[in-house]
């Protein structure tokens, strides 16, 4: 199996590198769990100050809560095999947010495809709806574009107590490393390496795909919640890509400390696995928790309860090495920092230019409201704002404040010019968040690339995008993820860039749809300034409980009337302005003109309908 | 004292927090009973939706011969009120508890949305606040959603339009002496105008009317 970092390996070993740690390096200097490209671009993009950073970010939203969430590709699973590939992407990432102690609150998805693929629908929907988180959001985009490689973003939100969070690391030697979930497989094996290559590569075979069962993931939900209920856990990482390997070794390195894993002890699916397989497979609903000796019992009797595997899996050194044992063989032994330091590419240099004009490319329209109803988007009770209306709005029971959340992204413009395709997406997505009453929290970004090593100048423009979008607007990153090589036969998608934004609500604010004129504000062009004056007029409107869509096409309506008439609201409007491909424009539904009347001083304001009940 | 629920918790039950929360709502004392416990002694029983064992083998099949489900049916069979929402009406018809069956919805897929529905019995501890033909919003959230009738059931509720193929647009049903009562649709999650529609509440008021009104069987 060929190996790009082969040397580098070797010189940090300072011999040559054994096959199992071959295996084992391929999958953790991959770009799915290394993040080679892009971890230099990633440090330039703006934090949060209040962030608890881990396996997802966490920002306070009360002085009670904080929300937990993240972003996460599974487009190259998908791609082979759309059911499973989808599901075990929404599980996925939900286990990032338990992971951090956050109960899961809501998820969405970025779907971009060639054709309405029914397998991936279907897999995030049997998933979903199974494990009893409401999908509350997403987009769904058709174009040719994505015809062999779809694009499967997938996101969840969670809901934390600020001082209950659960920290990614290892704390103290002697701490145990107690593994719980479904029992281990051969599949997933090589997944993340799989994830980082062109799609006619050597590992695109179904071999590498992860197979999901809900069923089991609500029982680990259940369980891990249990666990830190009870006090008994003391750091936490999920099993994804890299499995046992990269979850226990990132634990120890985050605490500066070295583990020991013996992999005769985790419950095996296929009782002939190799010890390097067992070490990387990825098979899916696992997670690794560590605690004191006294209470590892516990947590394994919480395990069972839950019909759920469990073993003590290894224990933290303080000598800073990784250690695999099978019995009481070292299968292999090399030092923490050579797993979780992967080689890292530079930062390629970047200048961006002049907004070019954009040409309308349009993707295929698609009733969105014909894939969210296959979705459980209330289950919880907490869905205030349904999906359809751009962002969703949750509320936390026993909080005055709840957020928004919503992923969007622009890859027509990304074809056209990945910085400002990217620049434009994130100020739309804070335009969305603003228009729902939403102040703008934090973002968490998922990177859709090519090839990064025929094209570096592309992922460098979207990543210089996303930082000066950001900055603009004064939204931080806390968290996010890289799919690189989206390429068939060589050819790539276009540089798409997926945002996931999640804001502050105040409940008492939330304004409903209902009846009344409706007004288009704004400009026919895109310019920052423009939206900055936007901003400014959507907040006054909305105090004033105008009902605001903040669409990014204004030719077709249907999801927006559809979502409406859900209400009993029928949407008729004439007259739309033109503003394809790009705008600084949002339509408001207002019951009266009284606000209308002191915005249009500052902002063109149009009557182009009214929304009226049926 | 408030009356006390059991809101029975099976292995992949996730409408079960959801339940709890409404029957706090409506001012019940809900608690949990597991899969290995027992509902003696409470004043209601719901069994609440979800996938218990992930839906496999057949919804509900698994969960209804769990050891709860016994105590549910030795509960039901002494006349106690059992509520069986979603899942939960799937688990009783796996049970026999209510007559009929519940296959997948003619469209094949998974649907979640607001339904309306017309109430067409009153006259039974779980409908005593509607009128009767009263038009009210509750949503569903169902794969395996479409009632096919044997014999003749008491039918308490039916969709106004069909949404999931079920004969006669049959949405909920009662058992012969009323005190069993499933449904496909969520009244916990229509408790609250902020969500929505707020008509679910009265599906827990008119039973906490029937026990406040002493007729409290078990």
């Amino acid at each position: 199996m060929s190996f790009k970092y082969y040397d580098e390996l070797k010189k940090r070993l300072g011999r040559e590198p054994t096959p199992v740690e071959i295996e084992a390096f391929i999958v953790m200097w991959s770009e799915h769990c290394g993040y080679s490209h892009t971890k230099k671009y990633i440090k330039m993009l703006p934090k949060a100050e209040n962030a608890i950073q881990g396996n997802a970010g966490v920002l306070p939203i009360d002085d009670k809560w904080a929300v937990a969430f993240k972003i996460e590709s599974h487009n190259h699973p998908s791609a082979v095999e759309p059911y499973n590939g989808a599901a075990t992407g929404v599980g996925g990432i939900i286990r990032d947010i338990l992971a951090m102690g956050a109960r899961p609150h809501a998820s969405l998805d970025s779907l971009h495809m060639g054709d309405v693929t029914e397998g991936i629908i279907r897999g995030i929907s049997d998933y979903g709806n199974s494990i009893g988180v409401p999908t509350v959001g997403g987009e769904l985009r058709i174009s040719e574009f994505y015809k062999h490689n779809p694009l499967v973003n997938a996101m969840a939100v969670g809901i934390v107590e600020r001082d209950k969070v659960i920290p990614s690391k290892a704390s103290y030697p002697g701490q145990v490393i107690v593994l719980f979930g479904g029992a281990t497989g051969r599949d997933g094996i090589h997944g993340a390496s799989f994830a980082s290559e062109d799609l006619e590569g050597e590992k695109a075979t179904k071999l590498s795909i992860q197979v999901g069962d809900p069923f089991m993931e609500k029982q680990l939900i259940e369980a891990f919640l249990k666990m830190k209920e009870e006090g008994l856990i003391e750091g936490a990482q999920d099993l994804g890509a890299g499995g046992v390997l990269s979850a226990t070794s990132e634990l120890a390195s985050a605490g500066d400390l070295g583990a020991v894993v013996y992999l005769d002890r985790v419950p095996l699916r296929e009782p002939d696995m190799e010890p390097w397989e067992i070490l990387i497979s990825e098979s899916q609903e696992r997670m690794a928790v560590l605690t004191s000796p006294e209470k590892a019992e516990r947590i394994m009797e919480i395990a069972r309860y839950y019909l759920l595997e469990t073993a003590v899996l290894g224990e933290i050194i303080q000598e800073p090495v990784y250690r695999a044992m099978y019995k009481d063989e070292v299968v292999m032994e090399v030092p923490v920092s050579v797993i979780t330091n992967p080689p890292l590419e530079d930062v390629y240099p970047y200048t961006p230019g002049e907004i070019p004009e954009f040409k309308h490319i349009p993707f295929k329209e698609v009733e969105p409201s014909n894939v969210y109803f296959q979705y459980d988007y209330m289950v919880g009770t907490d869905t205030v704002l349904p999906p359809g209306f751009g962002p969703a709005i949750m509320r936390i029971k026993g909080s005055e404040y709840g957020y928004s959340v919503v992923t969007h992204s622009r890859g027509d413009l990304g074809y056209q010019d990945a910085y400002w395709g990217t620049y434009i997406a994130t100020l739309e997505a804070v335009r969305k968040t603003f228009a729902v009453g939403g102040e703008p929290l934090g973002i968490t970004d998922c990177i859709n690339y090519g090839d990064p090593d025929e094209d570096p100048e592309g992922l460098s423009a979207m990543m210089h995008g996303l930082k000066d979008a950001c900055e603009f607007a004064g939204v931080p990153v806390v968290s996010g993820n890289a799919s690189l090589y989206n390429t068939t036969g060589g050819k790539p998608i276009p540089p798409t860039m997926v945002i996931g934004l999640v804001g502050r609500v105040k409940l008492a604010e939330v304004v409903k749809p209902h009846e009344g004129d409706v007004y288009a504000i704004g400009w026919d062009r895109f310019s920052p300034a423009y939206e900055r004056i936007l901003w400014d007029v959507i907040r006054k409107l909305h105090s004033c409980g105008c009902f605001i869509m903040a669409p990014s096409h204004m030719n077709s309506l249907e999801g927006y009337k559809n979502s409406l008439a859900e209400y009993g609201y029928a949407l008729n409007v004439t007259d739309l302005p033109d503003v394809n491909p790009v705008h600084s424009t949002v339509l408001a539904v207002c019951e009266n003109n009284y606000c209308i009347d002191e915005i249009s001083k500052t902002i063109p304001v149009h009557r182009v309908g009214a929304v009226v009940k049926v | 004292m408030n009356p006390k629920a059991a809101v029975v918790v099976y292995p992949g039950t996730n409408c079960d927090r959801d339940t709890y929360y409404a029957l706090e709502l409506a001012g019940f004392t809900p608690e949990y009973v597991d899969w290995h416990g027992d509902v003696k002694g409470y004043d209601l029983v719901v069994l609440p939706g979800g996938f218990s064992y992930g839906d496999y083998l057949r919804a509900g099949a698994v969960a209804a011969r769990e050891p709860v489900s016994k105590s549910v049916r030795a509960y039901a069979e002494k006349g106690g009120l059992v509520l069986g929402i979603c899942n939960g009406f799937q688990v009783l018809m796996e049970m026999g508890l209510l007559p009929g069956g519940l296959l997948e919805n003619t469209s094949g897929t998974f649907i979640c949305k607001w339904v309306d529905l017309e109430i067409t019995d009153t006259d039974n501890p779980f409908l005593s606040r509607f009128k009767q033909g009263e038009k009210i919003k509750l949503p569903i959230a169902h794969a395996f959603g479409r009632y096919v009738k044997v014999g003749d059931p008491k039918v308490a509720l039916r969709y106004v339009e069909d949404v999931n193929g079920s004969d006669e647009k049959i949405a909920g049903i009662l058992s012969e002496d009323k005190n069993i009562f499933g449904l496909m649709p969520h009244p916990e999650r229509a408790m609250e105008k902020l969500l929505g529609w707020d008509y679910g509440k009265n599906v827990f008021l008119s039973i906490l009317d029937w026990i406040r009104g002493g007729n409290r069987v078990v």
